[in-house]
């Protein structure tokens, strides 16, 4: 059992964090970063490279054990680049991602991140402790248990088992089969990383997004970070206004596609365009790796839910024709387009599928 | 859409908390990346949301139930805490502490509690699975094969998540109304009583090896006369092997 954790620790915590070195520069033009930023871009380094992989060898009808092999070689490979990145720009890991602040504002932040971290785990010790009885989970937590039992992907019936045919269309939305890999390289039941292991690690990441959001908003050092990290984190814990809110869905059932679409994806994409027009504010070029991120971000939303394809085009039209107005900048509308193109081609294989 | 927009936003305050902070920053937030991403952005999206042509397209690509995740590209959490931060920052001295206080209360008092959601209950072990079904689908697992099994229906959504090899008759689409599924098994298994005249030779014909019944249903009929045998009693189930249904271990198992 602890071995199991500490393997998923690695695959959740320290292989992204690593791995989000390879997004260094894309944040700040020092190369500065913070270890939330390195964590959470690494993951969505690694769940992109999984979407690329996985889709294919579903159509295909491929074993589920070629997708481990193929997928296990991507992070080692994204671990060997991201390795090499880091020794030839001599980045280091910051010791202090916060400027500390004498006298009042220093109290106030000390006395604001102390709630925040009370908070945060009261969250994830009630995301083990308690279980929150979702009629989705009969499918989605299903179809990673089979896979990880038969070896076959979207070819059994979640329901009630038996062989059917190839159910492609899920297949575009690979995200319990990424619980399913978890478990495979673990050792651990699915159903255990679904509903115990994956809530800690995605609600910790929708966080560590909302910290990169504050982040981006307030200046560094300034006590109200975490100050609006409290803030995210009372308005997740009362957003039970309504069952459908991102909120809810966090909470109540991480281990689904969609709601780490809606907790974590969306969340993070706001993050990459607000950076990217904090960089036109500033007349900043535009890096190459935030592009990367909106691709690898782009990837991630399809992983999760096929929905993604609309919400992330309508997300990114919206506030790339804003910004390319508010700047005059029409430049920066083709690479966001660019960036969207995965969601357009997952989009017309669903509708293909369908 | 009007009624999904609604019912996104149910009974709470938060709509007018967001709506607020949203006009809040139009009228103070000075940054202009801030602005387009928590202020006009936001606008367009509103608009495209209303747009019956687009709608009409998403209801029929995608389905309506689904049209409410368009809603999900709003960013009320940041924006609500932003403003509040935003406001926090302009005031002075104790004013500063009281408003956070406030706030914070008042922005609770407009939501909900998550954990007091009914749906929310204590895990009963790691898995989070009723332990009745972890402990029938371990007894019922045999080497080398998968088994048929019919289950009550609050056992069903969780069957398959906890055990692959245990296949059933019908599953969760029995639960879903709007699915508009029918299977008679399972209308047998959840009348008021467990009539086996009924029940035995349904069972049977779905190739189910196990039956699984609530201890506290009242059974019609003696079970050895249909050839059930009582297999396994625990939690408020009972679980009976159907030996009408052979049960044959693969060779090297």
């Amino acid at each position: 059992m602890i071995l199991q954790l500490l393997i998923l620790a690695f695959f959740l915590l320290a292989a992204p964090l690593w791995a989000g070195g390879l997004a260094a520069g894309a944040e700040d033009k020092t190369g500065r970063w913070t270890l939330p930023f390195r964590w959470v871009s690494g993951q969505f380094l690694l769940w992109g490279g999984f979407q690329l992989i996985c889709v294919p060898f579903i159509l295909a009808g491929r074993n589920f054990q070629d997708v481990v092999i193929l997928f296990s070689g991507y992070v080692a490979a994204l671990l060997i680049l991201a390795l090499a990145a880091g020794l030839k720009r001599r980045v280091r890991i910051p010791l202090r991602t916060e400027e500390k602040e004498e006298g009042e504002k220093g109290r106030e932040g000390l006395l604001f991140w102390a709630i925040f971290w009370m908070l945060l785990a009261f969250q994830l010790v009630q995301a083990v402790r308690m279980t929150y009885g979702d009629g989705d989970d009969a499918f989605y937590v299903a179809i990673s248990t089979i896979t990880n039992e038969a070896d076959t992907m979207y070819q059994k019936a979640p329901y009630t088992g038996g062989a059917i045919g190839l159910a492609a269309r899920y297949g575009m939305e690979p995200f319990p089969i990424w619980i399913a890999y978890l478990a495979r390289i673990s050792g651990m039941e699915p159903v255990s990383v679904a509903h115990t292991v994956l809530p800690v690690a995605l609600i910790s990441m929708t966080y560590a997004i909302y910290y990169l959001l504050g982040s981006s908003l307030l200046p560094r050092g300034d006590a109200r970070l975490p100050l609006f990290l409290v803030f995210t984190e009372i308005l997740t814990l009362f957003g039970d206004y309504s069952f459908q809110s991102a909120e809810n869905f966090m909470i109540a059932r991480s281990r689904q596609g969609k709601a780490a679409l809606g907790s974590i994806v969306i969340p993070f994409f706001l993050f990459l365009l607000l950076l990217l027009c904090k960089k036109l504010s500033e007349k900043q070029r535009v890096p190459g790796r935030l592009y990367l991120l909106f691709v690898a971000a782009a990837l991630t939303g399809c992983l999760c839910s096929t929905l993604a394809a609309l919400l992330i085009g309508v997300l990114c039209a919206a506030v790339g024709l804003t910004a390319a107005v508010v700047y005059k900048r029409w430049q920066i509308l083709p690479p966001l387009a660019a960036c969207c193109l995965p969601c357009v081609c997952y989009a017309l294989l669903y509708l293909v599928q369908q | 859409m009007i009624s999904l927009f609604r019912n996104y936003f149910g009974e709470g305050l938060i709509s007018v908390w967001y709506l607020a902070s949203v006009l809040y920053l139009y009228v103070r937030e000075k940054r202009r990346e801030v602005r387009i991403v928590f202020v006009y952005a936001p606008i367009i999206l509103l608009l495209v949301y209303f747009n019956p042509l687009f709608a009409w397209v998403v209801y029929y690509v995608a389905g309506y139930e689904i049209y409410y995740r368009l809603l999900w590209l709003l960013p009320m959490t940041a924006v609500i805490a932003y403003t509040c931060c935003s406001i926090y920052g302009s005031l002075q001295g104790k004013k500063k502490g009281a408003f956070a206080v406030g706030m914070a209360a008042l922005l609770a008092l407009s939501g909900s509690f998550i954990y007091a959601n009914p749906f929310f209950h204590k895990a009963e072990n790691r898995y989070h699975m009723p332990d009745s079904v972890v402990v029938i689908c371990d007894a019922i697992r045999v080497p080398g094969r998968e088994v048929q099994a019919a289950f009550p229906a609050e056992l069903l959504q969780f069957v398959r998540q906890y055990s692959p090899v245990v296949c059933m008759p019908y599953g969760r689409e029995m639960l879903v109304e709007r699915w508009q599924q029918s299977n008679d098994l399972f209308d047998a298994m959840e009348m008021p009583q467990a009539d086996l005249e009924v029940l035995a030779p349904l069972a049977t014909e779905y190739s189910c090896h196990y039956v699984i019944i609530r201890r506290d249903k009242p059974l019609v009929g003696q079970p050895e006369a249909y050839q059930w045998e009582l297999f396994l009693e625990t939690g408020p189930y009972a679980v009976y092997r159907n030996l009408e249904v052979p049960l044959v271990i693969p060779e090297g198992y």
